[in-house]
């Protein structure tokens, strides 16, 4: 209970947090997130994001929906064939966007809160945020939909839930009483690094009364952040760099050899 | 566990110690450069291909400049071979990064990959395990004869002749600038060395004498993989600094264990049981290949 009106008061404190809601939709859903800068260092190994919020509605009706999002990039989606006895990759299908991460968690099935024309309208599931480039010829897009987030799902990229967090899953959302409401999802360390936003949505009868976004940001540190940067920024003194490191390892292994 | 900012991922330092260590210790004992071993070991550990292959490169130049030291002490490099086998070198591995970007992005590199490391795992553990075999049969390995027998090679009959006073050689500069591009172009690729195809090559095909081929081969050697870590840091970002340093630590303290137990040890036995490996981990390779797959489809064009 200590934590809860410590998320309370934090919610007070964020409460005007910058929203971004879709279109016509209100936006005084407060919430906001245990952490808005999440730090990379050489001992990352994945983290997590919380979200605390308040469903304002005094009776507590009211459906609530948590999406973290990563940013959009190109991906494609090849399928294996079998060529001279070997199976290679072909026929690629390519989307112009999709989420590089993507968690949808919710108090109870997404598909009972919102219709399928508001999941696609709003995004909120990872086939309904992949957006297929125009030609993709004579080929069926929905398996290559489907497949993209089968497999990102098994990166453990694409996360849905539809309860709280239980001791075998990575995340979940759980409703308290009052209207408060924590989701908390597993950023794996193979998430990508960069500018996230935490969504938040609630629904009554199908219909999306609110919203509210938060941005998140994941970034590298210290000497994680030096070498990136070198490896992008400066790509030819970064190679140099590194040659020069395998040179000074090479000289040094060669002299304690002749002292031996 | 270290996290890797190029690769990102986080590995377990001790396991790509030991594995570096492992490879490291193998290429000092048998005295093979270990990329071939190495660069599918961090693929099996779940480094991504590119990443594998092109840092890889980088342990392989520290590798061989340690070599290098020792090699010139015994002025046992032919300087003038050398420099003409990194002409040819040069170009095939500027080529080599250029096809391996193409691929990448057209989702075929981890096919070839594959297939050239299919290829040449198996060849190479066969011919280890027959010279063992010959070895314990006690007869003479068939390639040595050959290098006995005075024969003039295609090196001796194409034009644009040149004296390497070192080998005591007068041949053309054909052979050797093809050579090095065909090992450039493969080492880019695949993450290798290949000092263990180009020192049969210099001896056979080049007709170099045996002391001078290792050093000499160490110098193109050193040259192409330096070549190829530059290039592929501005080509395709793949080189990851972090994991580098963890494989040339470990690398170069396996590599002197290695040469210190291998002194005591029966290298034709060695030899045996690490050809044995070889075609294991290649049929590895085809098997991965051939079954049929549990999920269709891939991911591809990039690093994920």
């Amino acid at each position: 209970m200590k934590r809860l009106l410590a998320a309370l008061a934090f919610l007070a404190l964020c409460a005007p947090a910058a929203a971004q809601a879709p279109g016509d939709v209100a936006s005084d859903l407060p919430a906001g997130v245990a952490e808005d800068s999440i730090t990379v260092s050489s001992d990352y190994r994945g983290s997590y994001v919380t979200v605390f919020g308040v469903n304002p509605d005094r009776r507590g009706r009211g459906d609530i929906v948590v999406v973290v999002r990563g940013p959009s990039e190109s991906a494609v989606v090849m399928q294996k064939r079998r060529v001279l006895g070997l199976w290679v990759n072909g026929d690629p299908v390519r989307f112009s966007e999709a989420p590089t991460f993507f968690a949808v968690l919710s108090n109870r099935p997404l598909r009972s809160i919102a219709s399928a024309q508001s999941i696609w309208r709003y995004q909120l599931d990872p086939a309904a945020s992949a957006q297929l480039e125009t030609s993709t010829g004579d080929t069926d897009p929905s398996a290559y939909r489907a497949a993209l987030v089968r497999l990102r799902r098994g990166q453990g990229l694409y996360q849905e839930y539809s309860s709280g967090a239980t001791p075998d899953q990575r995340g979940g959302l759980t409703m308290y009483q009052g209207g408060l409401f924590r989701a908390v999802v597993r950023l794996p360390a193979n998430a990508p690094i960069a500018q996230y936003h935490a969504d938040t949505y609630l629904f009554r009868d199908g219909r999306l009364i609110s919203a509210q976004r938060i941005p998140i940001s994941i970034s590298r540190v210290g000497i994680e952040r030096r070498i990136h940067d070198l490896a992008t920024n400066v790509p030819l003194i970064y190679g140099l760099l590194t040659v020069m490191l395998a040179l000074a390892a090479g000289w040094v292994a060669a002299f304690l050899f002749r002292r031996t | 566990m270290i996290y890797l900012p190029i690769a990102e991922m986080p590995v377990n330092v001790l396991l790509v110690l030991l594995v570096s260590g492992g490879v490291g210790f193998v290429s000092g004992l048998v005295g093979v450069g270990g990329g071939f071993i190495m660069t599918p070991a961090l693929m099996f550990m779940g480094v991504p291909a590119p990443v594998a292959v092109a840092t890889g490169a980088s342990q392989i130049a520290a590798t061989s400049f340690s070599g290098i030291m020792t090699q010139t002490r015994r002025k046992s490099v032919d300087w003038r071979m050398g420099m003409l086998l990194s002409i040819g070198g040069i170009v095939g591995s500027a080529s080599g990064v250029w096809l391996f970007e193409r691929l990448l992005r057209l989702g075929q590199l981890d096919l070839i990959v594959s297939l050239l490391y299919l290829l040449l795992l198996a060849s190479v553990g066969f011919l280890m395990l027959r010279e063992a075999y010959h070895h314990w049969r006690g007869r003479e390995v068939q390639g040595v004869s050959i290098l006995r027998r005075p024969i003039k090679t295609m090196a001796h009959t194409l034009p644009f002749r040149l004296r390497f006073p070192r080998s005591g050689l007068y041949i053309s500069v054909i052979p050797p600038l093809a050579l090095g591009f065909g090992i450039g172009g493969l080492a880019a690729i695949m993450g290798i060395g290949g000092g263990f195809i180009l020192i049969p090559a210099m001896i056979y095909l080049l007709r170099m004498p045996t002391n001078v081929v290792i050093g000499t081969s160490l110098f193109n050697v050193l040259i192409t993989t330096s070549l190829i870590v530059v290039l592929q840091s501005a080509a395709t970002q793949t080189v990851d600094l972090v994991l580098a340093g963890l494989l040339m630590l470990g690398g170069v303290i396996g590599a002197q264990m290695g040469v210190r137990l291998g002194a005591g040890l029966k290298g034709e036995t060695i030899r045996g049981v690490l050809g044995a490996l070889l075609l294991a981990a290649s049929a590895k390779f085809l098997w991965d290949l051939v079954i049929p797959p549990t999920e269709h489809y891939v991911l591809g064009g990039g690093l994920g």
